[in-house]
């Protein structure tokens, strides 16, 4: 493994080495610079998550999650520090990563331009931190609301505010929108999220790692295959687990049959919102057939319950694959017509084209990642990047367009759903036979594991100790992916936000958390 | 549709899908029953309270064509003013108990209330958080509860369908 000369780090600061990731211990009065030095080389700041190691003291460990470009494994920077201070000038991204550590640890970072709460509405009283090892997870006082949250204020002749939310006119997850607008324009968002914070990382701690895959896959509904791989990773690289081939390979089915069905949805809900119903009524179609399918091979129609620390919990039979994979072809079939369709109709590119854009520069700055930064011109997929699992041997072909308008995303969404579909197809025939699950015995040691889910990136680092779940954190793609929304939606009118929405269709439950 | 038009088109290859005679008999039932207890629909508003979101999809998927509850009178609507029904989803986190509240006391009576999968019915595995004020009817009085990680949407049919059984007795 190459840890000496890529980051330029003395390599007496190396602390751990895995197939995913390379820890530095970082002296806190250097990280800025070497935070700059790593700008200036085009790496990317893709998280900071927080430990509370010292347990009593005011002494913090903070985790800066970087990714090279054309670097597998991710550099972790770790500092001790009870006075960080802020780096959102130099990865804007930063600033939120510092908004919910600051509400989970109290930790405050100097300089840092927005110190309001981000997760943790007011109802929590002051002092009140979770993921601090001090505070038992358990009742809280929550008190009446004081202050209320200040939105930025854009002011002027002609400006109105419309505030949207937290329960919206449609069937979806509750959140809450700020917009400022002049006429029809918007001329700025803000967002308010936290709705659904339900304290999953405090909950997961004190769990048996084995049982913890049901909290991860109750993250988010329809990426919980995703999420429960991603933990299952994790958990796996601790313990030194070798999954079996024919549990490898099953994942990859059901990884690649929830993107499938997640992102049919996101094409649905688009047409759907340019009152193009027809389409939005057949991508559906397709996409209950996968949900039945889903069914038919694991029993839940999100694909829960089947995976597991160490492969699946139980064998998907031949015969159940075979079906599946004629559903699969049909629904090619079904797509590519509809597909094809919908992109020759005038009033659908009319309202799609030069709609939400979200620009190439934005992408590292604010982390974006999955579908939103590959219509945006970066062939960035964790598949291809940091490539795990069955992938290792089998990369994909990154599918990426340049415009990062919501026809760019239809696109792409639309190919990858193609791309999902073929490899599964091209799959079922050649999955070895064997066992789907391997049994060991858990050990110490902590871990990061990255997996593209269907909204992109997915992170999740898992600190073991005494056989429990010591520390739980997780970082969906929706929680950089919804900074993009407030870029995406400026200029453009309100009529069109329920599409520019849609087409980067984020998870409000994997960011709240 | 002009003659041309139809001559060059090509001849419609309509698929039917698998009708699932469980869900189309529990339809006609729940039809029956809105059409002799709620004047012939009812109107469905969703709260997500702190759900994954799984059990919103399966309510959006009764709209979709699959199910299409429309023709048995079920309509979702956007807001709580025009409800009978509000169907809650998920464990009610703190950030979200005044939303609730509020959604509910905009509801105009008589009102029904459904909790929709394991974590509204009973907190499910986020009882224990510090996060969440716990089930649904620890905020606001329950009818009905359907269970399930998420309900299906024939579950959710079936569910549906014991409201209007209780609801007359109410």
């Amino acid at each position: 493994m190459s840890v000496m000369g890529s980051p330029g780090l003395p390599s007496s600061w190396l602390i751990k080495s895995d197939a995913t990731a390379v820890y530095y211990s970082v002296p806190a009065e250097d990280l800025k610079n070497i935070l700059t030095a790593e700008l200036a080389r085009e790496s990317r700041l893709v998280w900071i998550f927080c430990t509370d190691e010292s347990r009593t003291t005011e002494v913090f460990r903070l985790w800066y999650v970087i990714e090279e470009a054309e670097r597998p494994e991710f550099i972790v920077l770790v500092v001790d520090t009870s006075h960080p201070e802020s780096i959102a000038s130099l990865y804007p991204v930063a600033s939120y990563f510092e908004r919910k550590i600051a509400d989970e640890f109290g930790i405050r970072f100097e300089g840092s331009v927005d110190e309001r709460r981000l997760l943790l509405h007011e109802c929590y009283p002051e002092g009140f931190y979770p993921l601090r090892k001090t505070t038992k997870n358990g009742p809280v006082q929550t008190t009446e609301k004081t202050a209320p949250y200040e939105f930025r204020q854009v002011q002027g002749t002609a400006v109105y505010q419309v505030p949207v939310g937290p329960v919206h006119a449609g069937i979806i997850e509750p959140g809450h929108f700020r917009f400022s607008v002049i006429g029809e324009t918007i001329v700025n968002l803000e967002l308010r999220l936290g709705y659904l914070h339900r304290g999953i990382e405090k909950l997961a701690e004190g769990s048996d790692p084995f049982s913890g895959i049901r909290i991860a896959e109750s993250i988010s509904g329809d990426e919980s295959a995703a999420l429960a791989c991603c933990y299952a990773m994790a958990i796996e690289t601790i313990a030194s687990i070798r999954i079996p081939d024919r549990a490898a390979a099953l994942r990859v089915i059901l990884l690649e049959l929830e993107r499938s069905y997640s992102l049919l949805s996101d094409l649905a809900g688009m047409v759907t919102d340019v009152a193009f119903s027809a389409a939005a009524a057949r991508f559906l179609i397709i996409r209950e057939e996968l949900q039945r399918s889903c069914e038919m091979i694991t029993g839940s129609r999100f694909l829960k319950g089947i995976l597991t620390v160490g492969g699946l919990s139980r064998d998907i039979p031949d015969d159940l694959l075979m079906a599946l994979k004629d559903t699969v072809i049909q629904s090619l079939v079904d797509l590519d017509e509809v597909f094809t369709w919908t992109l020759s109709v005038p009033s659908v590119i009319d309202r799609f084209s030069t709609t939400g854009v979200v620009r190439e520069p934005l992408i590292d700055p604010l982390a974006l990642s999955g579908p939103i930064a590959r219509a945006s011109g970066r062939a960035c997929d964790v598949r291809a990047d940091h490539p795990y699992g069955w992938y290792l041997a089998h990369p994909p072909c990154v599918i990426f367009k340049r415009d990062g308008d919501v026809l760019a995303r239809f696109s792409v969404k639309g190919e990858e759903i193609r791309a999902s579909l073929t490899l599964i197809k091209e799959m079922i025939p050649d999955i070895p036979k064997g066992p789907v699950h391997v049994t060991a015995t858990i050990r110490d040691g902590f871990s990061l594991s990255a997996l593209e889910s269907p909204r992109g990136r997915t992170l999740f680092w898992i600190k073991v100790i005494d056989g429990k779940i010591d520390r739980f954190a997780v970082s969906t793609a929706s929680f950089c992916n919804w900074l993009a929304i407030e870029h995406a939606v400026m200029g453009n009118i309100v009529p069109d936000f329920p599409v520019i929405n849609k087409s980067l269709n984020l998870s409000y439950a994997g960011t709240d958390l | 549709m002009n003659i041309l038009s139809l001559l060059l088109k090509k001849p419609k290859v309509t698929r039917s899908n698998t009708t699932d005679l469980v869900f189309e008999s529990t339809g006609l039932m729940l039809r029956q029953e809105i059409d002799r207890v709620f004047g012939n629909s009812i109107a469905i508003r969703e709260v997500d309270c702190g759900s994954d979101n799984a059990a919103e999809i399966e309510l959006a998927n009764l709209s979709a064509p699959h199910y299409d509850v429309e023709r048995f009178g079920i309509t979702f609507v956007a807001s709580p003013r025009h409800a009978d029904v509000l169907a809650v989803t998920g464990v009610v986190t703190h950030a979200m108990k005044e939303a609730l509240i509020k959604t509910y006391e905009a509801t105009p009576e008589p009102k029904f209330v459904i909790a929709v999968g394991d974590d509204a019915c009973t907190g499910g595995i986020f009882a224990e958080s510090y996060a969440v004020l716990g089930p649904v009817d620890s905020v606001i009085p329950v009818d009905l509860k359907i269970p399930g990680n998420p309900p299906t949407p024939a579950a959710i049919m079936k569910g549906l369908l014991m409201m209007m059984q209780s609801a007359e007795k109410r």
